[in-house]
């Protein structure tokens, strides 16, 4: 063999793995380049309610729509709006369990407005209010953050746990951690799925509990400790988890954390971090997902992930000209800023809900209406 | 030559492959953490979970920038001072003499009263006086929710103090998220409450973690101990105590031989203490209340058990000498405070207590006062605005402060981590000494505010 063809041999093979290896991480660095042609659809018009115009002053706590009706919980009662007017604002002198106003979940199959409250759960129906509270029913406990119905069921996340109420027999079932994995039986927000209901359980992670089985699972951070994230997909971000959403059409539950944000497609965990993403703040109050979009309420903006290309949009107020502003982060890390003369009502951000392709934002300052734009090429 | 241009060519193609090793990062072990770096709580460098495998992902509780508050608190209109009677300050602790926690929240509310009633004399706020709005932490588990919601909507208070009780502690900061209420905590152990993020809480009180790296470092590094028994009171105040203890045990390489629990109204320790002289531990540590530790302490020698005892800050009250008399000798606990310190703000503290109230102060009662004080000082200098004050509240951080209790200094979480007292019962007295952690680092004398 001719030592001389053998070099040559090995050089050209080095050289070739080299030109490989080097070609590779440009590839993937510049693929992504792709999706900057593509700019999402962007709510780019904002219709705010604050004291300005009527609304009620200071939080908004949620935000539920109902068809054409939109309900809105506050720190000063529950704000109802029809068709793009407040018409009613209820307060406790009206009847409601609390002024401070959580949640609300509206019963499609007969019109009943469930409403969770800081004083205990309400049922309007009617046109009436009727109460539920820890002494005068099976309500775990009067500081209602969350309510959803399944069915005939509604379930209610409180502070001293989980309550199911058979809303045909009047039935009260409990959940804490004396039947259930509950490290902590603090709950937050509670996401119905089909075959599962998702809990959010501050300091408990995310509990989903098999409605067919009646059982129930745990997901906690698998590291163990507070104080650090041990490898960015390790399993649920952190424990102390605000909201859950079920995505049933990527089939994937999203948890939002005051530590960044966590999703399981049931193989897979997806985490996101403001290091790593374009996500606004790690500080996230709720989270909503349908189609490919996860939506974060942050309190430095309203995030939006869009899974298909990795992109982020961050919607948020400049304080001092009201102006609003889209930050576009591109899945290359490219970012892309777009000023606008509406804005949301403020950029700290409690929760958001759908009305078609309209979103409905729920601020420190006020109620928010995105209208929906198309996407550009 | 051309192997030359090969090798060159290598080296370049091995610098573009990082993007491909920072995707298969997490897989690898990472180098030791470097010593110099601050490390969370004043951890024992020994003590950070997985820090002999790995840098983690991300660490939290360590940056300036751990509390973000954006929200709009700050822009809501101030209170008119002119049509107010009181500024009001919400209290919580548990004070119903059937809740057994209920001599720490006398304790608390006499420390707070005093303050107030002092601050009061001197002109209260721009002339009008502050006064306490007084709930009970009820010992039914979350019957108390409530408390904060009433403070916050009819007492109208500016901010509020407590509680002892852990949970309901978390309950206050929970809803505190939504309502915007500034909590001075003053009497729970629970280092929990300061890990949320929540940027309404400032903590005074030395927690578990404290507590428990300050025992560990006793124990093991100091006396040479190597096995160790636990014995815990089985509620939240136990469990978390007794965790933060075992997990630093665990990693400086003494885990814990046996671990066993009581009941909050144990009387009878037999069960457990023939479980823990079977195990042939060489100490135990005790994480409940005094008069649970008085007991055992009075059985376990009963038994021939001689082994040395220690335990968490609860339990350093006379009532434990009361009921273990000579049994009780040798006993080490963490103290919240050094009550034999001659210095004048300690003893002139002592003196006005003990004057208004008929009994001397204990930890509770300064963590309480300097936890007034701090809340006081606050409003005074925000102003009649929940975010402001919660600005003022905010402004402790990484400083110290100096009270009756001591020298406190708050971390990146509002949290205070002074190093601890130790306290020893030699002759039927508790003698103090402050905590001598070789890995303690004094802050800079130059950030006190």
């Amino acid at each position: 063999m001719n030592p001389n063809k053998t070099t040559t041999v090995l050089q050209r093979t080095l050289l070739s793995m080299a030109l490989l290896l080097v070609a590779l991480p440009c590839a993937m660095t510049q693929a992504p380049a792709q999706n900057r042609a593509t700019q999402p659809a962007l709510y780019t018009k904002w219709i705010n309610y604050t004291a300005a115009n009527g609304f009620p002053e200071g939080e908004v706590y949620c935000v539920t729509v109902d068809g054409s009706r939109v309900w809105a919980g506050t720190s000063h009662g529950l704000v109802l709006l029809e068709d793009g007017r407040v018409k009613k604002i209820f307060s406790t002198d009206d009847g409601l369990a609390g002024r401070a106003v959580m949640s609300v979940a509206v019963d499609q199959q007969n019109g009943d407005v469930w409403i969770g409250t800081f004083g205990g759960l309400s049922l309007y129906s009617g046109g009436e209010f009727k109460n539920y509270t820890n002494l005068t029913s099976g309500l775990a406990n009067d500081l209602v953050y969350g309510v959803a119905l399944q069915g005939q069921f509604l379930w209610v996340a409180t502070a001293a746990g989980v309550n199911r109420l058979d809303t045909n027999t009047g039935t009260w079932s409990i959940f804490n951690e004396t039947n259930a994995p509950f490290n902590e039986p603090w709950a937050y927000g509670i996401s119905v799925a089909q075959q599962k209901v998702y809990f959010a359980v501050w300091g408990g992670g995310v509990l989903a509990y098999d409605l067919a089985k009646q059982t129930w699972k745990p997901f906690t951070d698998p590291d163990g400790e507070q104080e650090l994230v041990l490898y960015r997909n390790q399993g649920l971000i952190h424990n102390i988890v605000s909201s859950v959403s079920y995505n049933p059409d990527t089939k994937t539950f999203w948890a939002s954390t005051y530590f960044g944000l966590s999703g399981y497609d049931g193989r897979n965990w997806h985490n996101y971090l403001t290091k790593d993403s374009g996500l606004a703040s790690n500080f996230i109050n709720a989270v909503q997902s349908r189609g490919d979009d996860v939506w974060a309420s942050t309190q430095s903006g309203l995030s939006q992930l869009d899974t298909n290309t990795n992109t982020w949009t961050t919607y948020s107020r400049d304080p001092k000209t009201g102006r609003g502003e889209i930050l576009i982060t591109h899945a290359d890390g490219s970012k892309q800023r777009i000023a606008t003369e509406t804005s949301l009502a403020h950029s700290y951000i409690l929760n958001t809900a759908f009305q078609g392709d309209d979103i409905w934002v729920a601020t420190a300052q006020g109620l928010s209406h995105g209208i929906h734009a198309q996407p550009k090429e | 030559m051309r192997t030359k241009q090969c090798i060159t060519v290598l080296l370049l193609a091995a610098g573009g492959l990082t993007v491909h090793r920072a995707t298969a990062q997490a897989f690898l072990p990472a180098a030791p953490m470097d010593k110099t770096v601050m490390r969370y709580a004043n951890m024992p460098p020994a003590a950070r979970p997985y820090a002999s495998f790995r840098k983690p992902y991300q660490e939290w509780y360590v940056q300036p920038d751990t509390l973000e508050y954006s929200g709009a608190a700050r822009s809501e209109r101030d209170g008119d001072v002119a049509t107010l009677k009181t500024i009001n300050i919400g209290f919580l602790g548990p004070l119903d003499a059937d809740n057994e926690d209920s001599p720490y929240g006398v304790s608390m509310l006499h420390g707070a009263e005093l303050a107030v009633d002092e601050v009061n004399a001197s002109g209260g706020y721009r002339g009008k006086p502050f006064a306490l709005a007084i709930h009970d932490d009820q010992a039914l588990w979350g019957a108390s929710s409530m408390a904060i919601v009433d403070m916050r909507f009819k007492d109208q208070a500016w901010a509020m103090l407590g509680s002892v009780d852990s949970a309901s502690t978390h309950i206050e900061l929970r809803a505190t998220l939504k309502l915007e209420l500034p909590i001075m905590d003053t009497a729970t152990n629970d280092p929990t409450v300061t890990q949320t993020l929540v940027p309404w809480l400032l903590h005074n009180f030395p927690d578990d973690r404290q507590q428990g790296y300050a025992l560990a470092d006793y124990i093991f590094l100091q006396r040479h101990l190597k096995r160790i028994g636990i014995l815990q009171v089985n509620n939240r105040y136990g469990r978390v105590g007794k965790e933060i203890f075992a997990q630093t045990a665990r990693r400086i390489g003494h885990p814990p031989i046996v671990e066993v629990w009581f009941a909050t109204d144990t009387t009878d320790f037999s069960s457990q203490l023939q479980t823990i002289k079977a195990s042939g531990v060489d100490g135990l540590v005790i994480w409940g209340n005094a008069a649970e530790a008085g007991l055992i302490l009075k059985q376990m020698r009963a038994l021939g058990m001689q082994q040395p005892v220690f335990g968490s800050s609860r339990i350093c009250s006379p009532e434990v000498i009361k009921i273990a008399g000579s049994a009780s000798e040798g006993l080490t606990v963490i103290s919240a405070i050094n009550p034999t310190r001659d210095d004048p703000t300690w003893t002139g503290f002592q003196q006005r207590f003990a004057k208004r109230f008929g009994v001397e102060p204990d930890a509770y009662a300064a963590y309480a006062y300097d936890g007034a004080n701090m809340l006081m000082g606050s409003i005074s200098q925000a102003g009649l605005n929940r975010g402001l004050i919660m600005d003022a509240l905010r402004g402790y951080e990484m400083k110290h402060y100096a009270g009756v209790s001591g020298s406190a200094f708050f971390d990146y979480t509002l949290n205070n981590i002074a190093p601890v007292t130790f306290a020893q019962i030699r002759d039927g007295k508790f003698a103090y000494w402050p905590e001598r952690r070789t890995d303690w680092k004094p802050n800079d004398a130059a950030n006190a505010r």
